[in-house]
């Protein structure tokens, strides 16, 4: 099946690792012109280099998504260079953490402001295209019980409802809008394998609940989002995708 | 018809061998530079030429080599005895054991510490029970022969019922006793030198940490089932931290270690607060380092530098910081203020040292079975000027494997019976020892200037091989 990606214009932020490196990945191969960003400017340049590779226009800043001016000047630069912009990924999280009430501050800043942000900014753009597309990535700790109350919870799951309800108010100007909810994803450098040597308890009680026994990895992430992100998705908008190898135990209507 | 096994490998398989084993480079840490004047000194020590023979397995498993050791060492040089702390007030003491003996050390009416054995001269019995406590006078249970605190015979019930008089002596037998560091030392060798001059240079290295300031928190003594040097041993080589700490290679750099072997002690240098080079960059900070930043008085919610610049981040923190929360670290260098100086005071004590704690562990032998040893540790918290003192925790006794001590002495604990097993086994040869286990050399080699060179086969003798 061909999704019908070919020649469209993504911007992906949080890109260079894990889940977002996977979905630009994936796009580009499927043809994509890329705007990525992250914040290290090495990791940066070697993923643009890497993406060019594949024969699609590859354009990458160094950004802190809590810096508005940096991110909207990333926003406007990559609109320019992309000559427009289809699809939106906002990927970039702060991640978990109780340290302090920074986290919560934190956690609303970069998973939060930062997609509200981006949508805002770029809905003029993805009118333009005629089939825009947003799939913004949550996470199952929004929808159940997941190890402490986190901010980092709470705030996917605010992500979930701006989700919807950005998915009826922009529905007319044909942007379709959807929400990837992935399970613990295990990939090198990420977080589950620092907890394998950290918190080996954590690590095999969070294996043991999926039933598959094995963790999911950024590129079955990927292959979701690819999918919501084309018009092979037309007819889907306003939906959170959970996609978990099974993590998750609740029924879900 | 099965095959005579060979133990040779080819050039090929020498050449994948070393191909999959090849140590991960690495950029070097950052560290102070050297200076001169007090402090500790951070330099380099050049490393002594120790060779790289096998060291031989029979020294850890051995009944004779046991024998020797007390012989030729443990009754020759300083002991740690215990806490300066637990006997503030003439008359208090502290009862501890090394080997068979038993040793009181007590405090004198002037201040000063002095050392007995803990033996009625009468008829040998033991005065005290191990432990901590005060006295009046030591008298023994049995025939309520007395000695005061200074050990001097105070009272001999019935002295005229002895036709010989009492012992020809002033009292309990007398051993060397010093302090340091907070410390109280003993030695059962009569003729042994200074303390300080035993020591060296460790005072010098340790004395800007001010021991004195810090307070017990936790003191342990465990049985474990394994010889004291394979105690040593392991607290002596980052080497292991791979194998059974994975947790620490995001806590730790477990390869750029500075190693210094001076006289009869050695060191090595440990950065914390930065990730082994054995594991990729983690997308957060670790929940370990997360410890060390709260620990310094910083939230890791509001730190968002890349992860390489957080040990220098904690150091300056600390150096702004520490005076106002009553920490006083001028004495250190920045290093000190994350860095695990973690020393070896020959024969038995290990010091993990930190700018706000102290880990101790002593190492005893079993006084007869090699196989078995005392594993003590005690561990102390810097107490902020002007705080309260915390009360002194209650010593515990446990043996092996019946509780937990933490996670990082766990894993070391349930390691090493099975080494202690292993080292008996046919299939081993003796001890391959690398560079990053130089620690191991050098105290081998320091405990072998004592012993002599004749010990190994001295005590293949002893025990009939």
């Amino acid at each position: 099946m061909d999704l019908g990606l070919r020649g469209k214009r993504a911007l992906v932020t949080g890109a260079t690792k894990g889940i977002g490196r996977a979905i630009v990945d994936l796009l580009a191969a499927e043809g994509c012109d890329i705007a990525l960003c992250s914040r290290s400017e090495d990791e940066v340049e070697s993923a643009v280099r890497e993406i060019k590779t594949k024969g699609v226009n590859v354009s990458g800043s160094a950004v802190n998504v809590r810096d508005a001016e940096a991110y909207r000047g990333w926003l406007e630069r990559s609109v320019a260079e992309l000559g427009g912009c289809d699809i939106f990924i906002p990927n970039v999280s702060a991640g978990g953490g109780m340290d302090s009430e920074k986290n919560w501050w934190k956690c609303f800043e970069v998973d939060v402001l930062h997609t509200v942000r981006g949508c805002e900014f770029l809905v003029p753009h993805l009118e333009k295209s005629g089939h825009g597309s947003i799939v913004i990535i949550s996470s199952t700790n929004a929808l159940e019980t997941f190890y402490a109350p986190m901010a980092y919870n709470a705030m996917k799951a605010a992500l979930i409802t701006y989700s919807k309800q950005l998915s009826q108010f922009i529905g007319r100007k044909n942007i379709r809008v959807n929400t990837v909810s992935p399970g613990p994803i295990y990939f090198e450098g990420g977080t589950w394998e620092m907890i394998k040597s950290t918190n080996q308890k954590m690590y095999d009680v969070t294996l043991r609940a999926m039933p598959n026994g094995r963790f999911g990895g950024p590129d079955e992430i990927a292959k979701v989002v690819a999918f919501l992100a084309s018009p092979s998705a037309s007819v889907i908008t306003g939906s959170n995708v959970v996609a978990d190898n099974g993590y998750t135990k609740r029924v879900q209507y | 018809m099965s095959k005579k096994p060979t133990d040779t490998r080819t050039e090929a398989e020498e050449a994948a061998l070393r191909e999959r084993s090849r140590a991960p480079t690495y950029r070097k840490v950052r560290r102070v530079e050297p200076t001169e004047g007090p402090g500790t000194p951070s330099a380099k020590a050049p490393d002594p030429d120790l060779g790289d023979a096998m060291i031989p397995k029979e020294r850890y498993t051995s009944r004779g080599f046991l024998q020797l050791e007390w012989d030729r060492m443990w009754s020759k040089v300083w002991l740690l005895g215990g806490l300066e702390s637990d006997v503030p007030e003439p008359g208090d003491y502290i009862c501890t054991e090394i080997g068979r003996e038993s040793i009181l050390l007590v405090r004198q009416a002037d201040g000063r510490m002095r050392a007995f054995y803990n033996v009625c001269l009468h008829r040998g019995n033991r005065l005290r029970p191990t432990g901590i406590s005060s006295a009046d006078t030591f008298k023994c249970q049995y025939h309520h022969w007395e000695y005061g605190i200074d050990g001097r015979f105070v009272r001999i019930p019935d002295l005229d019922t002895f036709p010989q008089g009492a012992p020809p002596c002033r009292g309990l037998k007398e051993l060397p006793c010093d302090t340091w560091g907070g410390f109280v030392w003993f030695s059962l060798n009569r003729e042994v030198g200074p303390l300080a001059d035993y020591l060296a240079p460790i005072p010098q290295h340790l004395d800007p940490y001010h021991f004195p300031r810090m307070a017990l928190t936790r003191a342990i003594t465990v049985e474990w089932n394994c010889n004291w040097k394979t105690s040593v041993d392991a607290f002596n080589e980052s080497y292991h931290v791979q194998g059974i700490h994975p947790q620490l290679l995001y806590y730790l750099h477990d390869l750029d270690i500075q190693i210094d072997c001076y006289d009869r002690h050695n060191r090595y240098l440990i950065p914390f607060g930065t990730v082994s080079p054995r594991v990729r960059k983690p997308p957060s900070i670790p929940d370990p380092i997360k410890s060390i930043m709260k620990t310094a008085g910083m939230d890791p919610a509001d730190y968002d530098e890349p992860l390489e610049n957080l040990r220098r981040d904690v150091q300056r923190h600390k150096r702004r910081t520490g005076a106002s929360m009553g920490r006083d670290y001028s004495g250190l260098n920045d290093d000190q203020l994350t860095d695990d100086y973690h020393y070896l005071i020959f024969p038995n004590v290990t010091l993990n040292v930190h700018a706000d704690d102290l880990m101790l562990f002593r190492q005893r032998p079993h006084p007869t079975d090699p196989n078995r040893m005392l594993y003590d540790v005690w561990t102390f918290e810097l107490v902020p000027e002007g705080a309260e003192r915390p009360a002194r925790p209650k010593h515990q006794y446990f043996r092996h494997g019946d509780k937990s001590i933490g996670l990082v002495l766990d894993q070391d604990a349930q390691n090493l019976p099975g080494v202690q097993d292993g080292i008996h086994s046919a299939g081993l040869e003796g001890l391959w020892i690398g560079s990053q286990e130089l620690r191991i050399r050098h105290f081998h080699k320091v405990l072998m200037d004592y012993l002599g060179s004749d010990a190994d086969e001295a005590a293949a003798k002893l025990d009939g091989r």
